[in-house]
Parts: C-alpha cells; sequence; structure tokens
C-alpha cells in the first residue's frame, strides 16, 4: 500500500487525516508532519527525515499544504526519490479520493489524479445554484 | 564618492522566501527582485529551482554565495529601491555588512530555535553569538528591527538588548 505523508503548518495535516477518518472511517499508512511555530528549517526537515525512515524503500505520496511555503521548501527534495510523488495544495477531497483509491493505482497516476480531482473540488456555489 | 542607493529590505529569515515574505511582505511593499544571500543554497541548483518555482512571476529571484553577494550588492542598479536580500544568520549579515554592503537597516524576520539557541521575540530565536553579532552590526549605525511581518507588533533591537 502507499504510504502518505501530510507536511504542514501546524496541526493541519492531523486535521485532515482526523477529518477523512471522520467520513470513511479509520485509515492506515497516513502520517503527519507538522511544522511547529519556532521550528527552524533545519529541524522540521530532520523530523521529515526521520519519518521518511520508517518507509524507507516503499512508495510514499507526500501532500504538502502549501506551494511556495517552508513546508514545501524542505519537503519538495523528496521528489528526486523514484519512488516518492509530492503535490501541493492538499484538502480534504484530494486526501479522501486518495485514501480510497490508491489501492490499484501506480504512484505517478495517483498523484497526478489527485491532483486534477483537488482542482474540481473547488466550486463556486452562487453561479452554479444561480444567485 | 559614488552614493549607492539604500536597498529595500535587507532581512534575515532562516526560511528565505515562504508564505510571510511572499503573501505579506511583496503586496506591502512592491519587491521587484529578492537576492538570497547563501553559500549553501549558492551550491545546490535544485533548492534554488525550488525557490524560484514558488515565487510569482515578475519577482526576478537570485542566488549568490556571500562571496558573490557582497560584489552583486555593492554595485548601483536601478532596482536596488526594489530589491529585497534574504540571509539565514545574523552570521551571514555580519559577512556581507564587514564585506562593504553597507545598509542602513536590518529586518530579522525569522530564527527558529536550535539548542544553543534562545527565544528573544515571537518566532525569533539566537545564540550568544548571534546575540553579540547584531550588537556589533547596531553598534556601527545599522538599526535592527525585529519584526515576521508588516502590521505585526515589532521591536527594535536596541529596546531588547539590554534585557537579553
Amino acid at each position: 500500500m502507499i504510504n502518505i505523508v501530510l507536511v504542514s503548518h501546524g496541526d493541519l495535516g492531523d486535521a485532515l487525516i482526523r477529518a477523512t477518518e471522520m467520513i470513511v472511517g479509520p485509515t492506515e499508512r497516513i502520517f503527519s508532519v507538522p511544522l511547529l511555530p519556532n521550528e527552524s528549517p533545519e529541524g522540521f526537515g530532520e523530523k521529515l527525515a526521520v519519518a521518511l525512515q520508517d518507509i524507507k524503500g516503499e512508495e510514499t505520496l507526500i501532500l504538502i499544504d502549501l506551494f511556495g511555503g517552508t513546508p514545501y521548501n524542505v519537503a519538495a527534495r523528496q521528489v528526486l526519490k523514484g519512488n516518492v510523488e509530492c503535490v501541493t495544495g492538499v484538502n480534504l477531497p484530494m486526501l479522501l479520493e486518495l485514501v480510497m483509491s490508491r489501492d490499484g493505482a501506480s504512484l505517478p497516476e495517483l498523484a497526478e489524479t489527485i491532483t486534477q480531482s483537488g482542482r474540481e473540488a473547488i466550486k463556486n456555489l452562487g453561479p452554479m445554484l444561480n444567485k | 564618492m559614488n552614493v549607492i542607493e539604500e536597498l529595500g529590505l535587507v532581512r534575515i529569515d532562516d526560511r528565505l522566501i515562504h508564505g510571510q515574505v511572499i503573501a505579506v511582505w511583496c503586496k506591502h511593499q512592491p519587491f521587484t527582485r529578492i537576492v538570497i544571500v547563501d553559500d549553501g543554497v549558492a551550491a545546490d541548483p535544485f533548492m534554488q529551482e525550488v525557490l524560484r518555482l514558488a515565487a510569482p512571476p515578475g519577482l526576478q529571484v537570485d542566488v549568490f554565495s556571500v562571496e558573490e553577494g557582497i560584489k552583486a550588492l555593492n554595485q548601483s542598479t536601478p532596482d536596488r529601491g526594489t530589491t529585497m536580500v534574504l540571509l539565514k544568520s545574523p552570521q551571514a549579515a555580519k559577512r556581507l555588512y564587514d564585506g562593504g554592503v553597507q545598509y542602513n537597516a536590518l529586518n530579522v524576520g525569522g530564527i527558529g530555535s536550535a539548542p544553543g539557541r534562545k527565544n528573544i521575540f515571537k518566532n525569533i530565536s539566537a545564540s550568544e553569538e548571534e546575540i553579540a553579532i547584531l550588537k556589533y552590526l547596531m553598534d556601527r549605525g545599522v538599526e535592527i528591527t525585529l519584526l515576521t511581518v508588516p502590521g505585526e507588533k515589532s521591536r527594535s533591537f536596541s529596546d531588547l538588548v539590554g534585557k537579553l
């Protein structure tokens, strides 16, 4: 099974996991590495390295909260590994799609699929409901 | 003597380009160029690509080692007033200053906690050596302000230094 690692500002990653489990029930192989307010990029990088050590060699999808933020700056290098993909701008619809479809698809396919579905899930309701 | 225009902002922030710099500073002040002066990033082309990729279109990002930065920033260029210089540490700020880039003001925007460092203001930590370096710059007339982003509470280093 493909591992999912959320890297985020503060508690966002943990909260997204809890919200996902509210909808689909308990999940496996999903981890969160939070950047804390006073943490240096180096300290955060070490924490991420420790988290990834446990899943060394296994396929992993890293979900980053903000393109251009510190979690992105620190985690982006992981994409150079053959068995790792990184996607930024993580939202709940992406995570839901991922936990439900991660068996069967290849890692690069999965990264592309959730990148699209994350975008499609964003709706401006006013015009859609003829406000 | 040729007077060189003041740089737009000289900032110490160990996160370099990140959300606060792009989302808040670049909306507050019309920067056109970010100059990262850091030996590590200058030797790391992949990290340079990661940082450039996330910069908004129209914002030029240059990366120099300290030695190269001293040369580049000592030149009078038309965009000096809209240039943000980003440094990771007080050590780099001192090397730049001693190398001849004599800025009048320094913004300390973020230094993460680490062993040997104590928290001095908000998200800013510093070791004894780093505090001594900031004093050194202050004594030479550099106005040092501790400020994460415009609009937040700021603190002048000269007010703080007696309490450290």
